[in-house]
């Protein structure tokens, strides 16, 4: 039960981090975008690129997050021009379109340039022990800087004058603009560190199990589904959701198989929405 | 946001006079007589080659899923993100219950129909109950996708599984046949667009008019709001379901990923959005752009899909809310100087 425990957390933290990106973007600039797991799956291939090119590992782990922080530039200061003109419900829809747009197109340049590339960072020992269990040591060293990065994400959000600059955007756009914030500033910015976000993802997630060309949309919808359940916004939301997820679906994934694992995992975050249908830390609208 | 541009004709319900009303019924009848006569050409040009009938039917299909989306998105503002799931089970449905069961097929179709509906009237029923905005629809309905796709993988001794269903039922008859699919499709579209045309001149159209624009307000002039967004995601839903039956019969073979959320729901999602959500004939047009455009990159073998992405953007950039209102909104303009002038 302890080493199930630890399993889902492990795959929890995962899904926290890659919810986490998604939900400040959404929470802050209304924008929703689908591009987000291939974002990640780019940066994972700017890593094997450079690996590939003769770079030690952790430079090119480097590499990988500052590509990942280039694309969020790029996105912000390309498609999602027009989207910032919108406003509600047309800015999200036009958002939505133009990113599956983009995701279309970084999918169909992956397969078509290189269709068998894969991330995978290996990490050598043998398990380590935790609490009397033996756990996979990559999954520790991933579920480690994943800890570390959200809490400082969170640190982040509460103390720093930039961080609850932000936050205000998020909780009232006029009013921020009032004292002086400017939202596009932000929203770039935020932009900016999601893609780190989504590269640090690839990273940690490669740690695991290795990361295809092809694993973009999966782990979009993932972000997607942990993000709601977390509630659209809330850091913490998005952090507690995957660690609840993850949990749950190692537990059925032990018991029952990954098909019906899967239906399971489904399930609960479905009536979790029903039960709390503005997430689990969200605001109510 | 979702603009109705052929609000006009309305006048029909508020004027109630007799004249009034047969001239709007006919300004709903003829384009759709138009857009009848224009696409029943198109065996007369592709008949002879059975690819190209295949990809015509698929158009059609196309067609109809995207009318079915826009009655229950555009109309009432619910994001369905299950269009391939319901049109699933009007497939799944009729094809087991014709072929494992031994009903008769016409029977099959409307059970399953029948079952599409009421999942998908619960679904809406389920989300104005919690309240749920948008978003939240649509992940909920995105979560029954994706469960529905891996119930047919996992119930492989009813569905086939991977490897697809083959129907039996309707094997040696016209449904199989090159050119009778094309015309049962598109008298299907037709239909839909009547029924859907019909709702919009009629007060429950004048509701979904209301609760689209202002829910509060619609709530307080006396429409029950929920009501009729179960209305609309039921009648969206049926018509999901029978499309959904009627090209697994004439296909005569299915797998998940025909019903797909990947292949089914994005790709209905882009055509409404191109052609006009909430527009009556945007997601018929928008069905054809795409079927073409879908058509004309197929041989770029595997650089199809950066192709495809990178159209995306560029039609959405240039006609960002979809191209009837965008024309809309270029012939009121030129129509408004004009009258200054008089």
């Amino acid at each position: 039960v302890i080493a199930n425990i630890l399993d889902g957390i492990v795959l929890g933290l995962q899904f926290a981090l890659l919810a986490a990106g998604l939900t400040m973007v959404y929470g802050l600039g209304g924008v929703l975008n689908l591009a987000y797991g291939q974002m990640a799956v780019l940066s994972a291939m700017a890593v094997v690129l450079s690996m590939e090119a003769g770079l030690a590992p952790i430079p090119a782990v480097a590499v990988g997050l500052v590509a990942g922080g280039l694309l969020g530039l790029v996105l912000d200061l390309t498609i999602l021009r027009p989207v910032y003109r919108l406003q509600g419900e047309a800015r999200v829809l036009l958002s939505l379109l133009l990113t599956l747009g983009m995701a279309f197109m970084v999918d169909g340049f992956l397969t078509w340039r290189y269709p068998t590339k894969a991330l995978t960072l290996r990490i050598g020992g043998g398990p380590v022990e935790i609490i009397g269990v033996p756990m996979v040591r990559g999954g520790v060293v991933a579920s480690v800087i994943t800890i570390l990065v959200l809490s400082g994400l969170l640190v982040f959000f509460r103390k720093t004058t930039l961080g609850r600059a932000i936050r205000s955007v998020i909780e009232d756009e006029q009013g921020a603009r009032l004292v002086g914030i400017d939202p596009q500033r932000m929203l770039r910015l935020i932009l900016v560190l999601t893609g780190v976000l989504a590269a640090l993802v690839a990273v940690t997630r490669s740690l695991v199990t290795p990361v295809s060309v092809t694993a973009g949309f999966e782990l979009t919808v993932s972000a997607l589904i942990v993000t709601v359940v977390g509630g659209l916004g809330s850091v913490g939301g998005a952090i507690l959701a995957g660690i609840l997820l993850g949990i749950i679906s190692t537990f059925a994934a032990s018991s029952i198989g990954t098909v019906l694992s899967l239906i399971i995992l489904l399930v609960a975050a479905a009536v979790t929405i029903l039960i709390r249908p503005s997430g689990l830390l969200g605001v109510k609208e | 946001m979702i603009e109705d541009y052929t609000e006009g004709t309305g006048t029909a319900v508020v004027g109630g006079t007799e004249q009034r009303a047969s001239r709007s019924l006919v300004t709903l009848l003829w384009p759709i007589a138009l857009i009848g006569a224009l696409l029943s050409l198109i065996p007369l040009w592709l008949g002879d080659s059975r690819v190209m009938m295949g990809v015509a039917v698929l158009g059609l299909t196309f067609a109809c899923y995207a009318v079915g989306f826009n009655l229950i998105f555009g109309s009432t503002g619910q994001l369905f993100l299950c269009v391939g799931a319901l049109a699933g089970i009007g497939g799944y449905g009729s094809a087991i219950l014709a072929d494992r069961v031994g009903l008769p097929l016409l029977l099959s179709i409307l059970l399953a129909t029948l079952a599409s509906s009421i999942l998908g009237g619960l679904l809406s029923w389920i989300a104005v109950r919690r309240s749920l905005g948008v978003i939240f629809t649509g992940i909920i309905t995105l979560i029954f996708s994706l469960v529905f796709g891996n119930l047919l993988l996992g119930a492989a001794a009813v569905t086939g599984g991977d490897g697809g269903f083959h129907i039996q039922t309707g094997a040696d008859t016209f449904l199989r046949q090159t050119i009778p699919p094309y015309y049962l499709m598109l008298s299907l579209v037709l239909i839909f667009l009547l029924t859907h045309g019909l709702l919009r001149r009629s007060y429950i159209g004048w509701a979904f008019r209301a609760l689209r624009d202002d829910e509060v307000a619609a709530e307080l002039a006396g429409v029950n709001v929920a009501r009729y967004r179960v209305i609309a995601a039921g009648i969206g839903a049926a018509m999901l379901g029978l499309a959904g039956s009627l090209f697994a019969v004439t296909e005569g073979t299915i797998s998940p990923t025909t019903f797909g959320f990947a292949q089914v729901d994005v790709e209905t999602m882009v055509m409404l959005a191109f052609g006009g959500i909430g527009t009556l004939f945007g997601p018929v047009l928008g069905a054809v752009v795409f079927t073409v455009i879908n058509e004309l990159i197929q041989d770029l073998g595997q650089l199809r899909l950066l192709v495809y992405g990178a159209l995306i953007i560029a039609l959405f950039l240039w006609v960002p809310r979809g191209i009837i209102p965008t024309l809309g909104d270029l012939l009121r303009r030129q129509r408004t100087p004009a009258r200054r002038e008089e």
